[in-house]
């Protein structure tokens, strides 16, 4: 038996409790100074009421002694298959979290609880749906407190929308740089002179940042909010995230599926050959589709029952995506803003806290790179070997998308280029690939000069 | 409180009794317009029960 459990990386700020692994399961332990606070929870309707709504992630409690004879309660909640960051997600999936935050911690002060912490690390997708994952995360409402998390939820959540919103371009990567919130005094003075007319915008970040700095240091224990005030603050936060938009200013890739369409069924064909070959393979359960733009690729995909991340660096074409999957209601679909060229690195203390976007998928049973190569290597300049071992990295079945130089996209790719890319040939694209995977499938995608590839990892 | 392990910052106290304070007159003047235009305007839920 382990008498200590060790938490992950990213769990060491609450002593209430903390997070670990046994058996690639998630446990969260339960520490004696968060004894009180979770059976208040249990105790007030609180966790029965959130659960029923998908707000909170549900629980088993494990039987006394397990794994820890000092733990006043080992939980275990129902896993999450894939792990996703702010930084990772559209502006329409943050501001999803941004109003469950709020609702739960409204239902919170109607059961006599509250949040003690408001920071999107609480929050996970799961089941086509953003879910709050930290049960121990609320604590028993004091009458006339003041929310501890209010500016923390200012800086989370607020700051990046705002600035989304006002700024009317995706700022998700901002995140990265601050995971713990973007300071008041910045936003406040990022944003444009006529968000102040906002009285919301200007309560909540304009007042609230020159407030903070002038009054920095100061004991303000004592200061009291009575309940119905607490009530109207939420009120008024859940007004303005509800107003907040990002303006679709068009993809990227634009009409992208509306031309391609039209290339002697192109598409259809496409996806005709990849369904072919999905049948195939032997249970397919985790797939990443790069370069997803809106999902035409991963929906079939997820439709086939196989957990699908699909990845796209186009933020509007994610957003579109999440809008899709809301719409239908489809529960085993990820959709997130990845660069292939420039994922997610790994962040946080001691860089353990957040994992690379890169670690967080390797061993995906499928990858799909659908007319993405020509844009990784005579776009951006990558060799074929440095995406073949990128791929061998991530996936042990592979369906790759090869396009030739002579074609028009590719053409359009090297208009403005001083170098031909002699090395940009088919048969170094196989020699490289080859280094890592074995070819099993090959097909010429008919009408076109595309080939199409299933390949499977190699035995290294 | 010992265990408020998150930094509340300071200043965003004060702020919420700020912020309180005026909202609690918005919504007095709004409760007074709504209440005002109620007067002269059925509500779409009463003609429904006629």
């Amino acid at each position: 038996m382990n008498e200590c459990n060790r938490p992950l990386p990213s769990s060491y700020r609450d002593p209430a409790g903390f997070i670990f692994q046994y058996e690639n399961e998630v446990y969260r332990q339960v520490n004696e100074a968060g004894r009180k606070d979770y059976d208040l929870l249990l105790q007030t309707g609180l966790y029965d009421s959130l659960t029923k709504k998908k707000w909170l992630i549900s629980h088993e409690e494990m039987p006394a002694g397990f794994l820890s004879k000092n733990a006043y309660k080992i939980l275990k909640p129902a896993q999450i298959p894939f792990i996703s960051f702010p930084y990772e997600w559209s502006f329409s999936m943050l501001k999803e979290a941004a109003l469950l935050t709020l609702r739960i911690a409204k239902t919170s002060l109607a059961h006599g609880m509250m949040l003690k912490d408001a920071t999107p690390f609480n929050i996970q997708w799961h089941k086509g749906a953003m879910i709050f994952i930290d049960t121990l995360s609320f604590e028993e409402y004091k009458d006339g407190s003041p929310w501890i998390a209010y500016r923390q939820f200012c800086e989370c959540f607020l700051s990046p929308l705002l600035l989304m919103h006002y700024g009317r371009i995706s700022l998700h990567t901002m995140q990265v740089a601050y995971a713990e919130g973007i300071p008041l005094q910045l936003t406040s003075r990022f944003l444009p002179w006529r968000s102040r007319l906002s009285i919301h915008t200007y309560l909540h970040i304009h007042l609230h940042a020159k407030v903070a700095r002038k009054n920095k240091g100061t004991d303000q224990k004592e200061l009291l909010v009575p309940k119905n005030k607490l009530i109207n603050l939420l009120g008024s936060l859940e007004m303005l995230v509800h107003s907040l938009s990002l303006k679709d200013t068009g993809t990227v890739w634009g009409d992208y599926y509306a031309e391609a369409a039209n290339r002697n069924d192109y598409l259809t064909q496409k996806k005709t050959i990849i369904a072919t070959w999905v049948e195939k393979l032997p249970a397919l359960k985790t797939a990443i589709d790069f370069g997803s733009n809106e999902g035409e690729f991963s929906l079939p995909l997820a439709a086939c029952s196989i957990y699908t991340i699909a990845a796209d660096a186009d933020p509007v074409a994610v957003n579109k995506l999440h809008k899709t999957i809301r719409e239908s209601n489809i529960q085993n679909i990820i959709p997130l803003i990845i660069d292939f060229t420039y994922p997610s690195p790994a962040i946080g203390l001691a860089n353990k806290e957040r994992d690379s976007f890169l670690s967080r998928i390797s061993n995906t049973d499928l990858g799909l790179c659908l007319a993405l190569i020509h844009h990784l290597c005579i776009g951006k300049n990558i060799p074929f070997a440095s995406v073949a071992a990128i791929l061998a990295e991530s996936c042990k079945h592979l369906i790759i998308e090869f396009v030739p130089a002579t074609d028009e996209k590719s053409k359009q790719l090297l208009l403005n280029k001083k170098d031909i890319y002699q090395w940009y040939t088919q048969l170094e694209f196989e020699n490289a690939f080859g280094q890592h995977f074995d070819t099993s499938e090959k097909q010429l995608i008919p009408g076109t000069e595309r080939v199409l590839y299933l390949m499977r990892r190699s035995h290294r | 409180m010992s265990l408020l392990y998150i930094d509340p910052g300071s200043g965003s106290y004060l702020v919420q009794v700020i912020i309180g304070a005026i909202l609690g007159i918005v919504m007095f003047f709004k409760n007074i317009k709504l209440f005002i235009l109620s007067l002269f305007r059925r509500s779409p839920k009463k003609q429904q029960d006629e």
